[in-house]
């Protein structure tokens, strides 16, 4: 299945993409998806301890499961206001 | 989705936020107070001078969540209407980043869901901002969302 992933902030700078879509196994966590974009831009990676995870616009548990089309999005520590 | 009260105001920019209008828009006659946040462009951040901002957002989920805190506020505090701008984009000094103004019959139930709003903003929305100086930029420290722990398996359809 697959799912889309969006990128924020800094996370935009480094992966040189604001959104991609990924292939995933089905029953496929948050963490693994995650796990998948780092192995293809390892300093992504790094930033894991500093990033929250939303799936379809709602903050979750990086051991949530994922269906297939849901959108991801790994954020920074926000800073608006 | 959150309900919205409709005569509530909740946007996301990219033009000037019209201050005066917006305050002016939440006042009605059955109110004594209206409380106003202006979140502006400071000229310095840890001892540097800013030259200017730029702002992004997940624009979506960041609405959603401002929809959010102006129906936690309708909940928890005896206020009537609540307007939430907050502007994207590239913003120079002084210039108003985001406006908050919710009118109350009281002013302690203005002040205090006014202050609730842009705290909760400040946490939970899905928006940040890069400080550019002379010498470079960075993006501003923020603060990570509380996440719940563990999201409970989904729970088979039930009749």
């Amino acid at each position: 299945m697959t799912v889309k992933v969006l990128y924020f902030g800094r996370l935009k700078e480094l992966s040189g993409t604001s959104e991609e879509v990924v292939e995933v196994r089905e029953g496929a966590l948050i963490e693994d998806l995650f796990a998948r974009c780092s192995t293809a831009r390892p300093e992504l990676g790094k930033f894991r301890p500093s990033l929250v995870a939303a799936r379809n616009r709602e903050f979750v548990a990086w051991s949530t499961p994922l269906s297939a089309g849901d959108e991801v999005g790994f954020l920074p520590p926000v800073s608006g206001g | 989705m959150t309900a919205v009260h409709s005569e509530d105001r909740i946007e996301i920019t990219r033009g000037v936020i019209a201050n005066a209008e917006i305050a002016a828009q939440v006042r009605t006659d059955e109110d004594g107070a209206v409380a106003t946040f202006d979140g502006c462009v400071r000229n310095h951040s840890h001892g540097r001078a800013t030259l200017y901002l730029e702002y992004e957002a997940y624009e979506a989920m960041a609405l959603a969540k401002m929809r959010e805190i102006a129906a936690h506020i309708h909940a928890n505090y005896a206020i009537r209407r609540v307007a939430m701008v907050h502007r994207l984009g590239r913003l120079e000094i002084g210039e108003t980043s985001v406006f908050i103004a919710v009118s109350a019959a009281h002013r302690a139930a203005a002040f205090d869901a006014c202050r609730c709003a842009i705290d909760t903003l400040k946490r939970t929305v899905p928006i940040w901002k890069k400080e550019f100086f002379a010498d470079g930029a960075v993006w501003a420290d923020g603060e990570l969302p509380t996440v719940p722990a563990e999201t409970p398996a989904a729970k088979p359809a039930s009749n």
